[in-house]
């Protein structure tokens, strides 16, 4: 389990555009790889390792994520050693925990593993160079998009509330891509279902999404999010007790 | 309000039964001033019947009294007032403690409404009548317009309501069956057993439909024994998902169906589709057939058995079914008296629950229809009803028998509840020897089971829920391995010989009052002259009458009325057929059909820095921008000394707004030259440009400053309204030229700021080492990278306010950082931040143009002085060939700059005209207070002889006061553009 070092988002030049809102909540931020991540909302994390299990929303916008795209992107990152999905809108999970998500035929989005250990995006980002005769360009992903998490066994009745999408566990399999529209904004949905390990060494996955939407839109989809999780008395949740399951 | 606190006590309620109600909680009400009292699961209207009030509303029309007729939300009569909401439905609305309920259409009160006596008047209103009366003579339709008004409409509007929290949720399924009678319990169950996954919705609050009100076999109990046993088997199914009290109120393409269940609508998407909706009892037409104690034979089954309630004491059962003896019985058992069975046919069809009422010495009236109903004294309830012999179709003998009678039972027959289905597509067929109606031409992926299929025993109906749910099931399985496939069963038995409909259940009265459509107090007279005025097709005669379309919307009325206006027009009943049906099936709120509304915010990076500055924030599309930094109050001050600090000082501006794309590749200058005006090809590394874009009619549609920072990098700003359409005119114009360019809309990855005023070096290079910020280094119109404050930046030296400026663009999650660096930067530099009107005072008072304010759907490059941004050269950029024939053809108007030199004179607007020889000539565009120059300057179009410097133009100001002001040269402010070249 890695180390927290309690912080203030000020600390850091990069800031997720939640952080004021997630003050307003109680935030314990905190250093973690690099990263200015909310801690936790509650100090006992037991009680959100729970609500994870029921319902919650994670901030993961200053985790590390990248993006490739061009006629020559998919030959270009497979010769990087990157495992790309075969047709668009799926994606696939690396070794290291990485998420490889094929958007087009051309466009991929690389997701950080939680635990900010396989520095995947940054790897691939510091090998690309605009110097290069190849067709495949960087994208500034880190920037142009927020990164959330939702995740619990009510995620799916919370998000048919804002989302027009089937996402029945037979429909929408585990690592599928939706890129729809979420609370009327454009949005990448990415099914990456949360393997809770018990405590007799036993595993079971609980439904969650990735949902990555315009970086500059992110404070209202998260009210959106919170209003529509009510319901089921859902909550944001640190990301201690996310680590916490790894 | 006042109210009697007398309870009524509920003497009406039966010792035992009530599969709603929960007698060990008594709830307490009002209604019309008094109080009631009913139990938890009671509506509105059984708990009034509980009490013995049958009086709920007043008709429409002739004000006359109504009470229940069908216990299923499907008539007028039961619409009453709550305080916040008009037209509820008294038997569909649940009982609440303390609920305040009153009747509506009265003058008065409910009981002695002064409104009744219109009805004296009645013959003088005949269908159609204020078509014809009230726009003679002239002029007369005005006075006339306010009391037509005055009693149009039902129930009261309370303008104080607060909007509740509605919602909406998107719902996938294999399987959706609507309604949870017999039939679609057995579809629901069946395919559950396939494998589907299912939704089984029903309006009511309990499964059943039918089987929990009805009575099919002697002895009364094995509708409820099925009853529990589906229940139990869909309860314990974990393929079923169960929705009560929901109604699907409309279909539309592709199985999709509207569900509103509470506060929220789902929107429900099925790939295969079972309506089990049932049927719709109708009235028999008789006079006064509307009095409060005439109801259907369903509304007397669903009283007693769903609410426990007794309907009346002394019963006749007027009949052409087996269901009309069947509800004889459940009174018997409730221990009514039922005096008579008026039976319509020649004689019963002999069955178990026939030959079980006969052994109870009800007398039977073959042949006889009811002639009459008599009111009470009181004029508000049934006391008798006349049985005569019928001699003919819809004739009656010259005499009578009178029956003492506080209550009468209609049990003539059916139509489906075909609304949902024809709005499918399905289309409605009559069959004149069984007296139905059928529906035909089903689309793909829709079925119909139970009696809405024209199926009624409950054999037939469990029978065709099977039958539907099998062949759903083996069509799904095609495509899901989740569902199996089975045998199909056997075709269904004609069940048509079951056909409940008596054909002709109509008998005119020579004092009509025969009532067709309760809903508007129709009656045969009606219907019938309005095909005698000429409206003869059925589409003409509902609206020439208003026959079905009140809020029943011709569920009790549709068969009576074809049937009269068949034989008016001497057409079968199959020729006239019906209205069309079209969603919603229910009234539904506003609320449902809006959910919750989203409107999309974006917020800049610097959000939380402008509220501490004390910024007053606008809105730009979706987007929050600072107007000015200060209070509401001082807004001119704060906007001025903002516009001076910037001249004279430094100022801060986020501009992150702006759109961001990333032209990169081989053909990015190649793209860059096609979609800009200007020439893109040979610009250098390391420098901007201002480009302009033009559509294919060569109007101007966009600007920006595009930077090379690579021979294939070309990061080019745009609008901050336009950068959507930039980005897709960008991709549409690449599909056809298939240039080797990558297009990335990175607006929301960069965030800017704009550091502008002749310190801005001064404050910028204290925090910005790796780059050279001198003016022979980085000159005007230069790009850069480096850092700023710690932060990677593209750095651009831009003019748009006309002094010594850098933009800084910076990733989108660094801007607070950024913010904060050069705010601190500048303390000592007295740098103060500037909002959007400065901007806008800067521009204007620099002659730069805003495109969309100072441009409009026509504006040419030229028209708006900006020919020098297209390139002659080149041969080709979007709208080069129109922009070409424009200019040869000569310009009609110019944008020029103005200034007012009377200080005293109003500040014209924008959008104010341009006024010469009393002719609109021109209109201004932007329009501001200068502070540099000490008076309003603006820009405007001309025409072209008054576009010289020099030229005064008259402006048509506010309270059309006229202002004159002279044409000056642009740019107001630093015509050699020595200031921001520093």
């Amino acid at each position: 389990m890695s180390e927290f070092v309690n912080t203030t988002p000020q600390s850091s030049l990069r800031r997720s555009m939640l952080c004021r809102v997630q003050e307003t909540l109680g935030a314990q931020f905190a250093e973690h790889q690099g990263a200015i991540v909310v801690r936790h909302f509650n100090s006992q994390l037991d009680e959100e390792r729970a609500q994870l299990k029921s319902l919650a929303i994670i901030d993961l916008s200053t985790l590390p994520r990248s993006g490739f795209k061009g006629r020559e992107a998919p030959q270009w990152l497979t010769d990087k050693g990157v495992n790309i999905p075969e047709t668009p809108n799926q994606a696939v999970k690396q070794d290291d925990g990485s998420i490889v998500a094929r958007l087009s035929m051309q466009e991929h989005l690389i997701l950080s593993d939680l635990a900010i250990s396989a520095s995947l995006p940054a790897k691939l980002e510091q090998s690309w160079s605009m110097q290069s005769d190849v067709a495949c360009y960087s994208l500034p992903r880190n920037d142009s998009h927020a990164w959330l998490y939702l995740t619990g066994s009510e995620v799916r009745a919370m998000l048919s509330k804002v989302c027009g999408i089937d996402l029945r566990d037979n429909e929408f399999a585990n690592l599928s891509i939706a890129q729809t529209s979420i609370a009327r904004i454009n949005g990448i949905l990415i099914r990456d279902d949360l393997v809770i390990n018990g405590s007799d060494e036993s595993s079971s996955a609980i439904p969650a999404f990735h949902l990555l939407c315009d970086s500059s839109s992110v404070a209202f989809v998260w009210e959106s999010m919170c209003d529509a999780m009510n319901e089921f008395d859902g909550k944001p949740v640190g990301f201690a007790a996310l680590l916490n399951e790894q | 309000m006042a109210t009697t606190h007398s309870t009524n006590s509920q003497n009406n309620r039966l010792a035992s039964g009530g599969l709603l109600i929960d007698r060990s909680q008594t709830l307490n009400f009002f209604f019309a001033n008094k109080h009631f009292q009913g139990f938890a699961g009671d509506s509105i209207a059984s708990a009034l019947a509980a009490s013995g009030q049958w009086l709920i509303s007043r008709s429409f029309k002739y004000h006359r009294p109504r009470g229940v007729l069908t216990m299923a939300g499907q008539d007028a009569n039961s619409l009453v007032q709550l305080p916040s909401d008009p037209n509820v439905l008294a038997d569909k609305t649940a009982l609440v403690q303390g609920m305040n309920v009153d009747g509506q259409n009265y003058s008065g009160s409910l009981e002695k409404d002064l409104g009744r006596h219109i009805e004296k008047v009645g013959g003088f209103m005949p269908v159609g009548f204020y078509y014809k009366a009230f726009y003679k003579p002239k002029g007369a339709w005005e006075k006339w317009a306010p009391l037509i008004r005055k009693k149009a409409g039902l129930g009261v509007l309370d303008e104080n309501f607060k909007p509740g929290y509605y919602d909406k949720a998107y719902r996938f399924y294999d399987l959706v069956v609507v309604g949870a009678g017999p039939a679609g319990m057995t579809a629901a169950i069946q395919a559950a057993e396939q494998g589907a996954k299912v939704l089984l919705v029903d309006e009511n609050p309990v499964l059943g439909g039918s089987l929990s009100y009805d009575r099919i076999d002697a002895q009364g109990s094995n509708a409820q024994a099925l009853r529990l046993a589906m229940i139990a088997d869909i309860e314990a199914h974990e393929n079923i998902e169960v929705k009560l009290d929901a109604l699907c109120n409309g279909y539309f393409a592709d199985n999709w169906l509207p569900i509103i269940q509470g506060a929220r609508m789902y929107k429900v998407r099925a790939k295969e589709l079972i309506m089990a909706v049932g049927s719709l009892e109708q009235q028999a037409v008789f006079h006064n057939n509307d009095l409060p104690g005439v109801m259907m034979s369903s509304a007397i089954a669903r009283l007693i058995r769903l609410y426990g309630v007794r309907p009346g004491k002394r019963a006749v059962v007027v009949t052409g079914n087996d269901h009309g003896y069947a509800v004889a019985l459940e009174m018997l058992d409730a221990g009514i008296e039922v005096a008579a069975i008026a039976e319509l046919r020649d004689a019963p069809i002999q069955s178990d629950i026939v030959q079980e009422l006969a052994s109870r010495g009800v007398a039977i009236y073959n042949n006889h229809a009811v002639y009459a109903a008599k009111a009470s004294s009181d004029k508000k309830h049934l006391a008798g009803v006349e049985l005569r012999k019928q001699i003919g179709r819809g004739k009656c003998a010259d005499s009578g028998e009178f029956i003492d009678c506080d209550l009468l039972c209609m049990a003539i027959g059916y139509t489906p509840t075909y609304q949902l289905v024809c709005q499918a597509g399905g289309q409605l067929s009559y069959d004149d020897e069984t007296a139905l109606f059928t529906l035909q031409k089903l689309p793909k992926a829709l079925q119909i089971a139970g009696s809405v299929n024209g199926n009624w025993s409950t054999d037939a109906v469990c029978g065709d829920g099977y039958r539907s749910a099998v062949l759903a099931c083996n069509r799904l399985a095609q495509d899901n391995d989740h569902i199996s496939a089975i045998a199909e069963p056997a075709p269904l038995a004609d069940d048509s010989a079951a056909s409940p409909n008596y054909s002709w259940p109509i008998f005119p009265h020579p004092k009509g009052k025969e009532f067709v459509d309760f809903d508007e107090d129709l009656q045969i007279a009606d219907i019938v002259n309005a095909t005698r005025d000429g409206y003869e097709h059925i589409q003409l005669v509902k609206r020439y009458s208003t026959c079905g379309m009140g809020p029943s919307q011709g569920r009790h009325s549709a068969l009576a009325t074809a049937r009269i206006v068949a034989e008016a027009t001497g057409r079968s009943v199959a020729q006239t057929g019906v209205t069309t049906a079209r969603p919603p099936f229910a009234p539904e709120r506003l609320g449902h059909l809006a959910g919750r509304s989203f409107y999309p915010e974006r917020f800049t990076s610097m959000h939380q820095r402008h509220l501490d500055a004390g910024a007053q924030m606008m809105q730009a599309g979706a987007w929050y921008r600072p107007a000015y930094y200060g209070t509401t109050n001082q807004r001119d001050a704060c906007i001025n000394a903002e516009v001076d600090n910037v001249r004279n000082n430094v100022g801060l501006v986020d501009v992150s707004t702006l759109g961001g794309i990333e032209i990169r590749g081989p053909d990015a200058a190649e793209l860059m030259n096609r979609i800009y005006t200007f020439g893109f090809l040979k610009q250098p590394i390391g420098r901007a440009r201002y480009a302009l874009m033009t559509n294919e009619a060569g109007v101007v549609i966009d600007d920006g400053v595009s930077c090379r920072f690579h021979d294939q990098l070309f990061y080019v700003t745009a609008t901050t309204g336009g950068v959507d359409r930039v980005y897709q005119s960008m991709l549409k114009w690449n599909a056809q030229w298939c240039l080797d360019v990558d297009i990335a809309n990175v607006t929301s990855a960069w965030c800017a700021v704009n550091i502008a005023g002749p310190k801005a070096r001064e404050v910028l290079q204290k925090v910005c080492s790796d780059v050279d910020l001198s003016s022979e280094a980085f000159p005007y119109m230069g790009v850069r990278e480096g850092h700023v404050g710690g932060v990677e930046a593209r750095l651009i030296r831009v003019g748009f306010v006309g002094e010594l400026g850098f933009e800084i663009h910076v990733p989108q999650h660094c801007g607070e950082a950024l913010w904060d660096a050069l705010i601190e930067a500048g303390v000592e530099q007295g740098i103060k931040p500037f909002g959007i009107e400065a901007q806008r005072v800067l521009r204007l008072e620099k002659g730069h143009i805003i495109i969309g304010q100072d441009t409009d759907a026509m504006s040419t490059p030229q028209e708006v002085q900006m020919g020098w941004a297209v390139s002659t050269k080149k041969p080709f950029f979007v709208g080069q060939r129109v922009i070409k024939e424009l200019n040869s053809l000569g310009q009609l108007r110019a944008l020029v700059g103005f200034v007012v030199d009377d200080l005293n004179a109003p500040i014209p607007l924008e959008s104010h005209l341009i006024i010469e020889d009393d002719q609109m000539t021109g209109r201004i565009t932007s329009c501001n207070y200068s502070p540099t120059l000490g008076k309003p300057v603006g820009m405007a179009y001309v025409q072209l002889h008054k576009a010289e410097a020099g030229s005064e133009i008259a402006i048509r100001s506010t309270g059309g006061v006229m202002v004159n002001a002279k044409v000056v040269a642009l740019p107001f402010y630093d015509p050699q553009t020595q200031r921001q070249a520093l």
